[in-house]
């Protein structure tokens, strides 16, 4: 069922929603979660654009903050990973042919996740009230931006949607390993299909980096915020979150990275170049995505240059299977197009199905990916780094990353999943094609100017970027040219976002089709059997990637706990008065003495 | 015409970061375009493009192109 020639329209209707119809509707559910994430978080993103380039002012700029935090945290967070769940979902379930375990556990932790989602909401756009409420204690307010350590304090209900969020995400994983186990059971001589194998390692390493952030706000932030513990060090936190936040940026990229290896060619005309690689890549990413955080901390005083070359190493490493996705994808995309009668060193492109949208949206996320790649390259030399730290540069680059490899690569990919999810075929292939152009325009626009901002020194996360008495020289150009581009890139994105959502509402509310296409992935040139099997030791390569995240971690923590404390220097930790008067403390005190 | 209308709107597409980028490449030679001189630039290459592209191939009306979807 799963590695059928592409695309074909049999007599007989054979899409996702036919064969597995229950957990159609939870993952049409995770999708449409994560589209209003997206409209949300997207439209607020232009708000900042318009703000900061002083084009367009109608909110304080106090507010921006508050815009700010729900740009990141609504597309950073909410639109990537409802995506994400739903799209393992889909994989597991096609690769192994067969539904998952309990669909109600399916429902559980999708229910989880948007109440988490809802709490996190609450939270963030109380900022907009004159007077916001008090609850538990506090007022609610989430200004604390999408890397939410201290020494910003959120509002408890920020970091009590956060958890259940993240603890919705486990049990996502939870459900894709039960569903694989039950396979196997079933199949034991079998080795793991390829999406399967992409998700339970993309699952593990998940688990491995959300430790750090768990500790972070169950330990520290969340009883800070509550006033149970008086301080926290902010140097720890940042540390715990950097732990997490780097290795989340490949959590988003993996079902990028899946798509562009199972669908890519088969949209192409041809075949997987090779199963072994993609296993060696994913392996590779669940071994070295988490002990590298600290090269967010290039410039962090309280973490010795040794970690942070460490850390400087181990990201170039990373490196590696990034360059060994793209000779993979390209040599599987040129093969496709040779078997569509593609002739020639370069004359194989024109061969390829450009008209199609899937196919076109992905490899322009793929081509954005190579530039992001660059100045990712630029953000993780620890000496280069200190030129283009908090500037706008690195804004640029994670709007090529998460904003462009990512999103532009779920648009596309939706493009294929709303017909396999609803039955109903998609409404516009023409407007979905000026869609994903016009993203890749406007972000060229918005990040090209971004990151030649961020080389003359403008600062990313402020409201007034200009300051008073002083005025930046641009290589090329003038600064108002610069801000020109970036309100530019804003309005075609926001104009493409909204041709995107247009096209998955008239796809959604339209009539069944019978002409969609069978649920399938590409074949392999080069299956699993031409692989070792100890790439399926998932065990093993956890075990190992435990073993370097000790390795990356365990002396700067060490040391940064020696130097600040646990809760700042000179800060005992839990203060037992919180809900007590400090006069019975006193005396229980004497009567202990 | 040699590409398909689908690749040549894609082609299109990748002017655009090809002028923005060649603009600043310019400038370390020494030679500043303006934005109106960049927008004649990347006009000059469209038509260029076009003309290119629906120009019969060998001269005989023939079509090269072998995108089908």
């Amino acid at each position: 069922m799963a590695t059928s020639p592409p695309t074909e329209v049999t007599a007989m209707r054979n899409a996702y929603v036919d064969q597995f119809p229950d957990e159609a509707r939870v993952i049409k559910a995770a999708f449409w979660s994560s589209f209003i994430a997206l409209a949300i978080g997207g439209t607020l993103g232009l708000v900042q654009a318009l703000h900061r380039t002083d084009v367009f002012r109608f909110i304080q700029s106090p507010d921006y903050y508050t815009v700010l935090t729900a740009h990141g945290v609504l597309l950073a967070i909410t639109f990537t990973i409802f995506f994400l769940v739903g799209t393992f979902t889909w994989a597991v379930t096609t690769s192994l042919d067969r539904g998952v375990v309990d669909v109600r556990f399916t429902w559980a932790w999708y229910i989880m996740m948007v109440i988490g989602t809802v709490l996190v909401a609450i939270a963030i756009f109380s900022g907009f009230l004159e007077s916001a409420p008090s609850v538990l204690g506090s007022e609610l307010n989430a200004d604390v931006l999408f890397t939410f350590y201290a020494p910003l304090e959120a509002h408890p209900i920020f970091y009590i949607g956060l958890v259940l969020f993240v603890v919705g995400s486990w049990l996502a994983g939870v459900d894709w390993f039960r569903t694989w186990l039950a396979w196997r059971s079933e199949n034991p001589d079998e080795r793991i299909p390829l999406p399967t194998f992409m998700v339970l390692t993309t699952t593990l390493f998940w688990y491995i980096c959300t430790f750090g952030v768990a500790l972070s706000i169950l330990v520290f932030l969340l009883p800070w915020s509550l006033g149970i513990t008086e301080s926290v060090n902010p140097l720890l936190t940042r540390t715990l979150f950097w732990y997490f936040g780097h290795a989340v940026v490949y959590f988003w990229l993996m079902p990028a990275y899946m798509m562009w290896y199972i669908m890519l060619p088969k949209f192409s005309g041809g075949k997987l170049f090779s199963d072994p690689l993609a296993r060696v890549v994913f392996v590779l990413f669940l071994l070295l995505s988490t002990p590298l955080g600290i090269h967010h901390q290039y410039l962090d005083p309280g973490i010795a240059e040794g970690y942070k070359f460490i850390a400087m190493t181990n990201t170039m490493f990373l490196l590696l299977p990034s360059l060994l996705t793209a000779f993979t994808v390209v040599a599987s995309m040129e093969h496709g197009a040779r078997q569509r009668g593609g002739e020639g060193y370069l004359g194989w492109l024109k061969a390829l199905p450009w008209r199609n949208p899937i196919f076109t949206g992905m490899a322009l996320a793929g081509l954005m990916f190579a530039a992001a790649g660059f100045s990712g390259m630029i953000n993780a030399g620890m000496n280069i780094n200190y030129l283009v730290h908090n500037t706008w540069w690195v804004v640029g680059h994670f709007h090529l990353t998460v904003g462009t490899a990512v999103a532009l690569t779920f648009m596309a990919a939706s493009y294929w999943f709303i017909p396999q999810l609803t039955g109903k075929e998609l409404w516009n292939r023409s407007v979905a094609l000026g869609q994903v152009l016009l993203w890749f325009i406007g972000m060229t626009f918005m990040s090209n100017a971004m990151h030649r901002s961020g080389l003359f020194g403008m600062p990313r996360r402020t409201a007034e970027p200009q300051y008073q008495g002083f005025d930046f020289e641009p290589a090329v150009g003038t600064v108002g040219e610069i801000n020109m581009q970036v309100a530019l890139g804003g309005v075609i994105l926001t104009l493409s976002l909204a041709l995107f959502l247009l096209n998955m509402i008239m796809t959604s509310i339209g009539d069944d089709s019978e002409s969609i296409p069978d649920n399938t992935y590409a074949g392999t040139l080069s299956g699993a059997e031409d692989s070792p099997r100890i790439l399926d030791n998932l065990k093993l390569w956890t075990a190992i990637a435990v073993v370097l995240v000790i390795i990356a971690y365990t002396l700067p923590l060490a040391s940064i706990i020696d130097a600040g404390g646990l809760f700042g220097p000179g800060i005992e930790g839990v203060r037992l008065s919180t809900w007590v008067d400090p006069a019975v403390i006193e005396s229980l005190g004497e009567v202990i003495r | 015409m040699r590409i398909s209308k689908g690749a040549l709107l894609v082609v299109v597409a990748l002017l655009v970061p090809f002028v923005v980028e060649f603009r600043t490449a310019l400038s370390w030679f020494g030679i500043k375009l303006t934005i109106l001189e960049s927008l004649a630039l990347a006009g000059v290459l469209v038509i260029g493009l076009l003309l290119w592209a629906v120009w019969p191939e060998n001269g005989n009306g023939g079509t090269g192109t072998a995108d089908s979807s």
